[in-house]
């Protein structure tokens, strides 16, 4: 029991973490039809650049600080990169933010090494939040939600009530319309981009002080938010919003489980002669998490290919 | 006249290509994973140059194909009985099977949503990886031995040359034969306009299948060969890298030519071989080098020499000579950083009480204070910007 609510919230929390990465990436993808390659890595820099910046003016003016500046490396790529290979076509507006993903991961290897920095939680958020049945749970998972739901909240009431969100909206459907309205598209572009790069900063701000902060957690989560992505359906944010959460929640509930495809023929009398193979047959599902979003990928997309919430394709 | 000019220059060709075989081993090794990279690239250019479907997961069918050399060597080492020169075909056909189950559920969609996917299955079969140890071999990976087949011993990869040679040329003959065909030919209307070729009756979803099994199939050939030449294989020929590598030399050597991604393979193999030694911020350099081209070169490499345009020597020696002066800035302020920043230079600095000391760099002894150590390259860098954009604004306006 114990371990199922601390599952559970643990799951609750990486896939709201989840949420504020996918999030920027399906708005952008959704607008702009550019499948940001390098939104990870705009994650990583956010945690790198709060660990920097922390080290200068404390915690919480870092988690002011970090986003601001990943936003504005974000409107400067929209700006400078993007638009100059818009003419040419999405695939090279793809190529380039992979080129920029490649070129971002060397340049932190560059600085900070190919280790972990030591990136740690406040003091103040380093306790406990409550204990049941021995298990003690960190107050700063908490903490990671509570940004999370209220940047939902934050971007719901933007995209819903404000003349900003009407556009955003509007062009996010009828780009040439807007434009013709009057309406200056290619600045909305400029926002979206770089209020979503600043989403991913602010998540890796976050996140990093309680993940290890590390070259390698772009490549961990980026796939994995493309799996978000796909799942949800593209530039859909309740989509991605429900993929968050179904994939933190699987990927969190399924680490204690030690299932096998051997056990599971135990009912018809082959789970002998499936042990005795091995191979597939005695992996356990625990030593599978890493590769269960791309299996839950793979069978929606057999089976809805265009994701949770997308349009038909 | 100019039939005799043809025929010396594919008789040069011809020599160059068989070189390797008389040089030492590092040539020998050098020319082969040279033309194993640019198979592989081209190999994979077969999906996005035809039907514009861009694979960000291609090493799973190149290693694939390396794995089931490698396996089918150990087997040939317990007494199997098949000529080593056949089991590059081997790799080849293990990955068109896999390249048919991921290809199907791949070329579901297109577009973004491709890559994508693509991407995710590279990712699932690297996560798997360690985990199946009787295939994958864990994480130590598995090797073999190259058995003597058919009066070859194969001990020297000079020999091994031979092989990687000819299935290079057989596969190059199919991606050049391949783009002829009728199927071939309905591939390029498939990237052109995907919908007008279902109103027409095509079955587009099959045509991308067998377009992206052949694909693979040649990955696999490729990986088959790296498999021969290097005896062993690990889970982590699944990884990013691998998948990244044919983007980035495809790229940078121009994807709408046949030979485009074979150019820059070449190219980024050779540097890569020789500057991975010197520095370690060669992936920084190649990436770079790979997000210049896609903002100022779309055609790559090759695509530039085949515009069309008339650019004038003058002009061409100009930009040649800018592009060197801002690399060489760009190559200078990297190093001093990556010195400056590494764990050897602050010990040494912690041993001096924290005085920035002087550090080494291409034999010069150099003051990191010094506004001259950082000005004169940003400032050559700049001269070099400068003179490219010039170029390029009077190039627009004549």
């Amino acid at each position: 029991m114990t371990y199922l609510l601390s599952s559970l919230v643990n799951g609750l929390v990486f896939g709201l973490l989840l949420f504020m990465v996918s999030a920027g990436l399906t708005l952008i993808f959704g607008m702009m039809g550019v499948l940001n390659f390098a939104h990870s890595s705009l994650y990583m820099l956010g945690a790198y650049l709060g660990y920097s910046i922390g080290r200068w003016t404390g915690f919480w003016p870092a988690l002011l600080f970090a986003p601001l500046v990943v936003a504005l490396i974000g409107a400067f790529i929209e700006r400078f990169m993007l638009r100059r290979v818009h003419r040419h076509g999405h695939a090279q507006e793809l190529l380039l933010t992979f080129g920029l993903a490649l070129i971002i991961h060397e340049v932190v290897k560059l600085f900070y090494g190919p280790y972990p920095v030591e990136y740690a939680v406040p003091a103040e958020l380093a306790q406990t939040a409550f204990s049941a049945n021995g298990l003690n749970f960190p107050l700063y998972r908490l903490f990671i939600g509570a940004v999370a739901v209220s940047m939902f909240v934050c971007l719901f009431l933007l995209m819903k009530f404000t003349r900003v969100g009407l556009t955003v909206r509007a062009a996010l459907s009828q780009p040439q319309m807007v434009e013709a309205l009057g309406h200056n598209v290619g600045l909305v572009f400029l926002f979206v981009f770089a209020v979503g790069a600043g989403l991913a900063g602010l998540a890796g701000a976050v996140a990093g002080a309680f993940y290890p902060t590390g070259p390698n957690m772009a490549d961990d989560l980026g796939s994995i938010v493309f799996v978000v992505v796909v799942v949800g359906g593209l530039g859909s944010l309740e989509g991605a919003l429900i993929a968050s959460l179904a994939i933190g929640l699987l990927t969190t509930l399924t680490v204690g489980l030690d299932w096998t495809l051997a056990g599971a023929l135990a009912p018809v009398g082959l789970s002998e002669w499936a042990s005795s193979i091995g191979g597939p047959f005695t992996i356990t599902l625990s030593s599978l998490t890493g590769s269960l979003p791309f299996i839950i990928m793979l069978l929606v997309l057999l089976i809805r290919p265009a994701g949770l919430m997308g349009e038909r394709a | 006249m100019k039939r005799a000019l043809l025929i010396g220059l594919y008789a040069c060709g011809g020599l160059l290509l068989l070189a390797p075989f008389w040089f030492g081993d590092r040539y020998a090794n050098l020319a082969i994973r040279m033309m194993i990279a640019a198979l592989f690239a081209s190999a994979f250019n077969l999906l996005w140059r035809q039907a514009r479907l861009l694979s960000f997961g291609h090493g799973v069918y190149f290693g694939a194909g390396m794995f089931a050399v490698v396996h089918l060597m150990r087997a040939i080492e317990a007494g199997l009985n098949v000529p080593l020169i056949l089991a590059p075909l081997v790799g080849a056909l293990v990955s068109l099977v896999v390249g048919l189950v991921f290809g199907f559920v791949a070329t579901l969609r297109s577009g973004a949503y491709f890559s994508m996917i693509t991407l995710a299955i590279a990712e699932l079969v690297y996560s798997l990886g360690p985990r199946w140890q009787g295939l994958f071999g864990g994480e130590a990976g598995i090797s073999s031995m190259r058995m003597p087949s058919m009066g070859l011993n194969f001990a020297t990869l000079n020999q091994v040359y031979l092989i990687v040679l000819l299935w290079c040329m057989v596969g190059f003959g199919i991606l050049w034969f391949f783009a002829k065909t009728p199927l071939g030919q309905i591939a390029f209307a498939l990237g052109d306009n995907e919908q007008r070729l279902r109103f027409l009756g095509y079955r587009t979803h099959a045509v991308k299948v067998v377009l992206f099994a052949l694909s693979a199939a040649l990955s696999g050939l490729a990986g088959g060969l790296l498999g021969i030449t290097a005896e062993n294989v690990d889970y982590t020929v699944f990884g990013p890298a691998s998948s990244a590598a044919p983007v980035i030399q495809t790229f940078i050597g121009g994807a709408d030519m046949l030979l485009g991604p074979a150019l820059g393979a070449t190219l980024l193999t050779g540097f890569g071989n020789i500057f991975s030694d010197v520095t370690r911020l060669w992936l920084l350099y190649q990436g770079i080098a790979f997000v210049l081209v896609v903002l100022f070169l779309p055609g790559g490499i090759a695509g530039s020499f085949a515009t069309g345009k008339r650019v004038s020597w003058g002009n061409a020696a100009v930009n040649a000579f800018a592009v060197l002066l801002s690399s060489c800035s760009l190559i200078f302020i990297c190093e001093s950083a990556a010195v400056l920043l590494s764990d050897a230079y602050m010990s040494r600095r912690a041993g001096q009480g924290g005085a920035w000391v002087d550090y080494r760099l291409f034999n010069l002894d150099l003051a990191p204070l010094s506004p001259l150590v950082w000005g004169l390259p940003l400032l050559v860098g700049l001269i070099g910007v400068a003179l490219s954009w010039k170029l390029s604004e009077s190039g627009r306006t004549a």
